[in-house]
């Protein structure tokens, strides 16, 4: 890749840890974004509280209830079976993706192989 | 129920906005499998833009195409600085009085407007569709150089209401967004008595602060009332940052000008999230990039 004079100065100047943060909170909020889900009108976090909840419902015989959004509005779920198993396959999917590419940027030492920039070093 | 995004693309002496929806409206389609998009525009943006692309190029990206007549006078005493950068700023016209109009503009059930410089990198949202919230629209924001912070961008006035993004609006149409449109317009057209009121700073006409008095006057008079669209936060860059390329599809790599070394940059590649770049310089400089990667193409 050709290298021009402002990404050499651009490089020179990065400070790795401040690039790493950047790199992370990227994928932070990439992950985030993948764990909103909208149903019926409103809107759910997906998360390990979401997930043990709807267990607990449906461990308790239960295959409709109403949950609380994000918006704190009450979203009447029919089919709990169904929707958790879409909560899971969701959080399954943020968060091995979150993984493989959390753990590519922690072995990468270099600024510029931080923002997977094909330089020689 | 209809539903579709609605963008609005004036032209001024040097951003060609429009050519900045088109490759908008390519992302969108490819992101969120939206095809109905609509762009207000006005006649010589149109004539400008179609030259450069293709009248083809421009009509298979947007699905309606509406033109309406620029109040002259407005365009003239809206100039805002522009920047690329910190290296360069130019004073231009700032149209955006039209925005106030996407009530009766838009021809969708469901509307999502977005700004031309707010690209549409995944499809986060499509969450908004169907929502029993009549009217999302969002006052969080994250600067992607984390360590930057303008509190002018938070709130109307130090003291003063939060300031709500209009650059991302979801809106249903029923009694509420229609009022809503009505409070915007009422506000823009009596400007100088809300600033007194609300004491935002400068001359310039901001929808950002249009919305967000509508927002506290319908909700009540209270703060933060309206609420937020179904995403974290939005993202953005400004427009002292720069963008290097767009190099695989959904993602940019950014110059990020560093907060306690003006005029240097560090470099960040941006992935899979939709962000509002201030650079219009920046997008159309890689929009061809940008365009490889999308149907488009």
């Amino acid at each position: 890749m050709y290298m021009s004079s402002k990404l050499t100065k651009a490089l020179e100047f990065a400070n790795y840890r401040t690039t790493l943060n950047v790199q992370h909170n990227n994928l932070k909020a990439k992950v985030q974004t993948l764990l909103n889900y909208s149903i019926n009108g409103g809107t759910f976090e997906i998360s390990q509280t979401l997930i043990s909840f709807v267990q607990t419902l449906i461990d308790q015989q239960h295959t409709k209830a109403v949950l609380l959004d994000v918006y704190n509005n009450p979203i009447e779920i029919d089919g709990l079976a169904d929707f958790l198993e879409e909560i899971i396959s969701r959080y399954f999917e943020a968060t091995n993706e979150y993984h493989a590419e959390y753990t590519k940027l922690r072995k990468s030492r270099k600024v510029h192989k931080l923002i997977d920039l094909d330089i020689d070093d | 129920m209809t539903k579709g995004f609605l963008m609005f693309a004036h032209n001024n002496d040097e951003i060609d906005y429009l050519k900045l929806a088109v490759v908008n409206a390519y992302l969108i389609k490819d992101n969120c499998d939206v095809h109905d998009i609509t762009v207000v525009t006005n006649q010589a943006s149109y004539d400008y833009t179609t030259n450069a692309l293709g009248k083809d190029y421009v009509n298979n990206a947007i699905s309606n195409i509406i033109i309406t007549e620029k109040d002259k006078e407005f365009k003239v005493a809206n100039q805002r600085m522009y920047k690329d950068t910190n290296h360069t700023a130019k004073p231009l016209s700032f149209y955006n009085k039209d925005r106030a109009d996407a009530y009766e503009l838009s021809p969708y059930d469901e509307t999502i407007i977005v700004d031309a410089d707010y690209l549409i990198l995944s499809d986060a949202l499509n969450n908004c569709w169907g929502h029993n919230n009549e009217f999302m629209m969002n006052w969080s924001y994250e600067d992607i150089m984390y360590e930057r912070e303008d509190p002018t961008l938070r709130k109307l006035h130090p003291t003063g209401i939060t300031m709500y993004w209009a650059t991302v609006v979801y809106f249903k149409k029923g009694n509420f967004a229609e009022q809503f449109f009505k409070t915007v317009k009422h506000v823009r057209d009596n400007r100088q008595y809300y600033q007194s009121v609300y004491k935002w700073p400068g001359n310039l006409y901001r929808n950002d602060y249009s919305f967000s008095i509508a927002a506290h006057m319908l909700g009540g008079f209270k703060d933060r009332a309206i609420p937020q669209l179904p995403l974290p936060t939005l993202y953005k860059t400004f427009d002292t940052d720069d963008i290097h390329s767009a190099p695989a599809r959904n993602e940019i790599i950014f110059y990020l000008e560093k907060p306690k070394s003006l005029g240097d940059f560090m470099i960040c590649r941006w992935k899979g999230v939709d962000i509002h770049v201030m650079n219009k310089w920046a997008i159309n400089r890689i929009s061809n990039e940008l365009m490889e990667y999308t149907s488009g193409n």
